[in-house]
């Protein structure tokens, strides 16, 4: 009956609401004064008109593609207080009027039910068709290379064919291996083709993370629009629960449809594990083991045996040694293969095995050929010098004589850098040597220290490791090391924050490099390089073709270049907005980058263009400014545009002595940047006339027996001490002579471990004459030795981890000298994961010298397991005991899964979302040429309920209320009369009508005649309300009905309506009197 | 705000058409570049996905192909000679690519391919015209900022320009146009001003220049087009002041249309315009990825 009722509501066309309304009305008030019947038919068709045109509004909101709804629609229940309003309104609003009354009426139960609204938080829902669908693409190694391929052709073909325009469909693409990303943003369109995904770049497809693609497809999508996902997918899930956010995604009404890969069964080859011992002694025989599992079946030709090489190599530091290379036969299942060697020296080494089949047939998953695992050989000293490669050989000398006093010394190149934290490991001190952040001279050859790099330096500073930096001309901020994390591991701060010291830079950036691939992108990431590299007191000015359609400086306009200062964050921030347009020209933007330089006092000034070339070359007249303020620019040609589109680029940075680089691989820009601004941190070199002679300020451990006057140095490098009470400085220069930028030798514990700052160089330029110093060989090697990680434990602990489940547990048993359990000790442990981040590790006493700690190993890699047990006050070095260990987690569990997880798969396709139908397993070949079957299944299928959109409209409903509340109020006080409407009229007949002037009868004496009786006829009817007034004599006739109505016998009687009689009040107080007492005499003879 | 810039434009009025938009299918644009009318004042535009796409004055798609290669760069100008054929400025191909208006590449008919500055080598050339006698005319910039002017047989007669801010010279000469008395019409973009020169002798002689930089009705900012409307008025999209100005032929302005701005009735950085037939103004709207039609 209900939706009989709606059906015919909104069948109804508007006029025929609009009839039915005035009906309504117009019977109404037609029938309010034909007796009790007609009133009450006359309330309720008044009812009629209001319940309809709540009714009409309802249907047009809903009409319009709106809809109501209440968050507490428990407050409707108020509604039922209309009716009573009405009954009790009927009564008291009576003195208004046939018209007035139902009209104020109405208006009264419009505020009740506004406000009730307004109590049940009404909101309008806005419903849409839209649907959009992500699609969720599993580039992960275990799905074959040619499937992952195929689908992004599928998803064009699938989006082309279905998606419905009319409808404004969106699509989108989230790809997702151990992470995921977005590919294609959900936009109304078809998907590009650009012939490979693009997103692959950078994506780490090692592993299968369902639930990040889940939880980003859930963010991806739109508000107004109905959802779906549709996973591609072998479900074969290693990272992440997908069942549990995909019920989430369902509760919000997201629908899921998966195409399942199938996996075919295939021939595959697994080198399981490496199987050694932790640790070792040196010369101790020692057994590898080395697990490789054929998963071949057994074949009737050849037994399922598969042929294959089998190589051990064994590295320690950059240096590998290959133990054993030999061919093997394995047969199905796990085969073991032992090698017996020994180790010679100390350090850490890291074992790996690799299988290589003879037939690529017998094995088509290559990353599950190879494992690894470590051991540790305690010995000397051991210490990493790293130097520039580009400035070879200059520490030659200092290695030597470290070398002759007992400390091994390995050399390494810049360019050939340790590339893990287990290398690092197997040092107990590393030296930077005067080595720059990036090193090189053209895009070719340009290397650096990646942010990895350096946070493995600080991570293995932290865990025990020394670390000192020796100073050279680029070492230190002059390096380019300002604001990276190694900064924050030393003992002096490599900026400058003194201005009366002359040493200051100045660096601007011209960003023209939009047609390139994500080149906005690319700029962003090598300004933002730049500006970190700056010390505070340079300046940064960035310039670009800006939105507005000018050469713009992206901060600091009109001068352009700005201190750096405490803008850093600023300047960062405004780079995340910077949109460069396409510049027309160099010119302008070279001329407002040179005047903004001469208007700066810096002692470097520099300029790095980035283009690919297309704006029209600067005047020479400009060039020739930038030549006569000795400003060079160099610039870095970018973008597809060849050879031609550089020629402008080379002849910019020929004329002004600057760098030319042309770049093909964007990745080589950040190391370019960093080099680059290398530039301006050059004042940070000091280099005062004649030299200084360093004075020792503190009798470090470090210069024990080092007496008398130090040789002079003709140099340092510039740097700010830390304002920490751990820092120690022993040595400072007494120029520039502020005790801050001053230091030359300073000290301080980070972490466990030791960091040294030396700003001088080691024997090279600035200490020549120290080679020849008595003291050299002792200076350098107890510096080194006092940076030195602890020397070992000094009780008896033994450390084992296993590896389970996901899980690592670490167990340490605790001895003393006597071999008595060591109890409540206070063990911690740093763990170092593969991704090098550090996480703190609690251990446990469970048992007498029994303590246990485990921690989850998500990836695979080596973990680096480093305890701290306490040190014994009493011992040589009271520092406490570095127990190292370490676990090998195998290779991410992708490289085992030979079989799709069609169970994951079915699951996820038969969650129902709220209100929708289940989704659909899409069968079909992922392979080009071959999807039909694929495409008949429409993903664009709407079976979802409508998106919903809500806004809140009780503000605007309130303010409704109070409005017509006034009205209400009004309707009942003021009464509006229409004795103006004929005059009006006559007037816009005569003043706009030039009509002649009506010569209306003088009615005014009428009129006054009218008023004063109506006047009367009120003051009479309020006396006759107020008090007992007789009636003349000559209507003596109703004295009785007098009598009755003072003794209340006939309350409900009418009240005269004599004619007004214009009698004197005096006159009338003395008839009043008399008729008063007559009647009463005449009552009392008539009862007699 | 400092800057060498200019911005200008007056107060921006509803465009009758406003069509395209975003994105990379059919009908839509990735901020294109080039536009001009074919015969039957079809457009015919090209965008920085290396497309020609071919529209109804109504913004109805017809159809579309690409040219042989973008690998190096889009091209940047397109114009339709006597005979009815489609010249593709392939700018960074350094070349002048013909195709029927179907896109059937016409090889044979190809101008330049040799990076260089010797005759009828190009550097980067932005646009193409021919005269009512046949002959052509080549824009570029880059190294030599000049234009070149060959025989109908495609042979090099004579150049003139050069790079420079001197009258004569040119800093991106970007398109041309070509009037009933065979002079040449040139947006010197870069210097902010209009060329005209008379290329009927041995010696092209300049006949007349006129525009400055700023933001006021009739001074100009970056012209990247022009077209002329044969009734004594010459209509030029300025890329730096994100606007249309309608000025007579010795500059004097008699209109603007746009301001900068993303919606219907604002430009951002135009770079080009068609006059139809009709008498409207097609304004391609580059960094908005759409065309605007208008009558000025």
């Amino acid at each position: 009956m209900f939706d009989q009722l709606k059906q015919l509501a909104f069948a109804a066309p508007w006029w025929l609401w609009l009839l039915g309304l005035a009906l309504c009305l117009t019977g109404s008030f037609a029938l309010a004064g034909k007796g009790r019947a007609g009133r009450a038919l006359s309330w309720v068709l008044a009812g009629l008109t209001f319940v309809g045109a709540i009714a009409f509004s309802v249907v047009v909101i809903i009409d319009m593609g709106w809809n109501l709804g209440f968050d507490s629609p428990w407050w409707l229940l108020l509604l039922l207080l209309i009716p009573v309003i009405w009954a009790f309104s009927y009564r008291s609003l009576a003195g208004l009027g046939r018209f007035r009354r139902p009209f104020a009426i109405g208006l009264r139960s419009l505020v009740l039910l506004l406000l009730v609204l307004c109590l049940a938080e009404a909101q309008l829902l806005k419903t849409s068709e839209k649907l959009t669908v992500m699609y969720l693409l599993d580039q992960s190694e275990s799905v074959p290379l040619p499937r992952r391929e195929a689908m992004m052709s599928y998803v064009i073909r699938e989006v082309a064919k279905h998606r419905n325009p009319d409808r404004e469909d969106a699509a989108g693409v989230i790809i997702f291996g151990r992470e995921a990303k977005i590919e294609s943003a959900p936009l109304s369109d078809d998907i590009p083709s650009v012939g490979k995904i693009e997103g692959l770049v950078d994506l780490r497809v090692d592993a299968t993370n369902l639930e990040a693609a889940l939880k980003l497809a859930q963010a991806t999508f739109p508000e107004d629009t109905a959802k779906r996902v549709v996973i591609v997918t072998d479900g074969n899930e290693n990272i992440g629960n997908a069942r549990e956010v995909a019920r989430l995604l369902t509760d919000k009404s997201i629908a899921i449809d998966v195409v399942p890969i199938l996996l075919d069964a295939r021939a595959e080859v697994a080198v399981e594990k490496v199987a050694m011992p932790v640790e070792v002694r040196k010369d101790q025989p020692l057994e590898t083991r080395v697990v490789v599992n054929n998963y071949a079946g057994q074949t009737a030709e050849d037994g399922g045996m598969v042929r294959g090489r089998l190589k051990l190599t064994r590295r320690l530091g950059a240096s590998d040694e290959t133990l054993s290379e030999q061919e093997v036969d394995l047969s199905p299942g796990k085969n073991v293969f032992r090698f017996r060697h020994e180790i010679a020296e100390s350090g850490v080494y890291t074992y790996q095995a690799d299988f290589t089949p003879t037939d690529a047939d017998d094995d088509l998953l290559t990353q599950n050929n190879r494992a690894t695992a470590f051991t540790q050989v305690r010995g000397q000293g051991r210490v990493l010098l790293i130097e520039d490669w580009a400035n070879r050989g200059r520490f030659d000398y200092l290695a030597s004589r470290l070398r002759q006093n007992g400390i091994d010394v390995t050399i390494q190149g810049s360019d050939q850098l340790f590339t893990s934290l287990a290398e690092l490991q197997g040092f107990d001190s590393v030296i930077l040597a005067d080595v720059p952040r990036s090193s090189g001279e053209d895009a070719g050859n340009v290397t650096n220290f990646s942010d990895e790099q350096i946070e493995m330096l600080v991570r293995n500073t932290e865990t025990g490791c020394g670390l000192i930096m020796v100073g050279g001309e680029s070492s230190f901020g002059a390096g380019g090391w300002s604001n990276t994390e190694l900064e924050k591991a030393m003992p002096v701060d490599f900026q400058i924050k003194n201005a009366k010291i002359q040493a200051v830079g100045a660096l601007v950036l011209m960003m023209h490099a939009s047609e390139m691939a994500e080149g906005n992108y690319w700029q962003k990431v090598t300004a933002r390089e730049a500006i970190k590299a700056l010390g505070p007191m340079d300046y940064a000015g960035l310039i670009h073709w800006g939105p507005a359609g000018t050469d713009q400086w992206l901060w600091g306009a009109p001068q352009g270049l700005v201190r750096v200062s405490n803008r850093r964050q600023t300047m960062l921030a405004r780079l995340d907005r910077m949109q460069p347009g396409d510049m027309p020209q160099f010119d302008p933007a070279m001329r407002m980058t040179l005047a903004a330089f001469n208007r700066v006092n810096a002692s470097i000034k520099h300029a790095i263009i980035i283009s690919d070339g297309d704006p029209s070359q600067p005047r020479q007249s400009t060039l020739n400014g930038f030549v006569a303020g000795k400003i060079k620019i160099s610039t870095v040609a970018v973008g597809a545009h060849g050879a031609a589109g550089h020629k402008t680029l080379q002849s910019i940075a020929t004329q002004t002595g600057g760098k030319y680089y042309v770049v093909t691989n964007p990745k080589a820009l950040p190391r370019i940047y960093q080099r680059e601004a290398r530039r301006v941190a050059r004042p940070l070199i000091y280099e005062p006339d004649g030299g200084v002679t360093p004075q020792i300020v503190y009798p470090h451990e470090m210069l024990n027996g080092i007496e008398g006057a130090m040789p002079p140095i003709k140099g340092f490098v510039l740097t700010t001490v830390k304002e920490n009470p751990l820092v120690e400085v022993s040595i400072r220069s007494p120029k520039p002579a502020d005790n801050v930028n001053n230091t030359i030798l300073a000290s301080w514990t980070y972490g466990v471990g030791r960091a040294v700052a030396f700003t001088s160089d080691a024997g090279v330029k600035w200490t020549d004459t120290w080679t020849g110093w008595e003291n050299y060989d002792k200076f350098w090697s107890q510096m080194v030795r006092w940076s030195m990680r602890p020397s070992g434990d000094q009780g008896k602990f033994t450390v084992s981890t296993d590896y389970k489940d996901g899980k690592v547990q670490v167990v340490v048993t605790a001895l003393d000298k006597n071999d008595e359990f060591l109890n409540f000790l206070d063990l911690s442990a740093t763990i170092i994961g593969p991704d090098l981040k550090t996480f703190e590790l609690d251990i446990n006493q469970t048992a007498p010298g029994r303590y246990v700690g485990e921690f989850d190993a998500p990836a695979d890699g080596n973990y680096f397991v480093n305890i701290t047990a306490p040190g014994d006050p009493n011992a040589e070095d009271p520092r406490p005991s570095m127990l190292m260990a370490g676990v090998n987690v195998p290779y991410s569990q992708e490289y085992r899964d030979r079989e799709s997880n069609l169970a994951l798969v079915t699951a996820l396709a038969r969650m129902t979302p709220k209100d929708g139908e289940p989704g659909l397993i899409i069968q079909g070949e992922m392979a080009p040429g071959k999807m039909d079957q694929l495409l008949e299944a429409d993903t664009f299928r709407h079976n979802l309920p409508k998106a919903r959109s809500s806004q809140d409209v009780w503000p605007l409903l309130v303010l409704v209320a109070a409005c017509l509340f006034f009205f209400d109020v009004a309707v009942r006080r003021i009464q509006f009369g229409l004795e103006w409407a004929r005059p009006a009229v006559n007037w816009v007949r005569e003043k706009v009508f030039h009509r002649e002037k009506l010569e209306a009868p003088d009615d005014r004496l009428e009129r006054l005649r009218q008023r004063k009786a109506a006047v009367s006829t009120s003051l009479d009817e309020r006396r006759a309300a107020a008090r007992f007034e007789p009636q003349p004599d000559e209507q003596a006739v109703d004295l009785d009905r007098v009598v009755e109505e003072v003794s209340g016998a006939r309350p409900d009687a009418p009240p005269p309506r004599a004619a007004p009689t214009p009698t004197p009040s005096s006159e009338e107080e003395d008839s009043y009197t008399s008729r008063l007492m007559k009647a009463k005499q005449q009552a009392f003879k008539k009862k007699d | 705000m400092a800057s060498t810039g200019c911005v200008g434009g007056g107060p921006s009025t509803e465009p009758e058409r406003v069509w395209g938009g975003h994105g990379v299918t059919n009908g839509k644009f990735y901020r294109p570049r080039a536009m001009t009318l074919g015969p039957d004042d079809e457009l015919y535009i090209v965008d920085m996905t290396g497309r020609i796409q071919v529209f109804t004055p109504q913004g109805e798609f017809i159809r579309d192909w690409r040219t042989p290669t973008i690998a190096q760069g889009k091209p940047s100008g397109l114009a339709f000679d006597q005979e009815g054929r489609l010249m593709v400025a392939d700018t960074h191909y350094f070349r002048v690519l013909f195709y029927t208006p179907e896109g059937q590449l016409l090889e044979d008919r190809t101008i330049g391919g040799v990076n260089g500055h010797g005759p009828g080598e190009f550097n980067f050339v932005t646009h193409a015209r021919q005269d009512s006698l046949g002959n052509y005319y080549v824009a570029e910039y880059g190294e030599y900022d000049r234009v070149q002017k060959f025989s109908p047989q495609r042979e090099f007669i004579c150049q003139w320009g050069g790079h420079g801010e001197e009258v004569g010279q040119f800093i991106r000469p970007q398109k041309m146009a070509i009037d009933e008395q065979n002079h040449i019409w040139v947006t010197d973009a870069c210097n902010h001003r209009i060329q005209v020169f008379d290329a009927s002798g041995d010696q092209p002689q300049l006949v007349k220049v006129w525009g400055r930089q700023g933001r006021q009705l009739g001074d100009l900012c970056y012209p990247y087009d022009l077209a002329l409307d044969g009734q004594g008025h010459v209509y030029v999209c300025e890329f730096g002041n994100h606007r249309v100005q309608k000025l007579t032929l010795d500059g004097q302005p008699v209109g603007s249309w746009g301001v900068q701005g993303r919606r219907a009735g604002q430009l951002h950085n135009p770079w080009a315009l068609a006059l139809d037939r009709g008498g409207r103004v097609h304004v391609l709207d580059t960094y908005n990825h759409r065309v605007q039609t208008i009558r000025l």
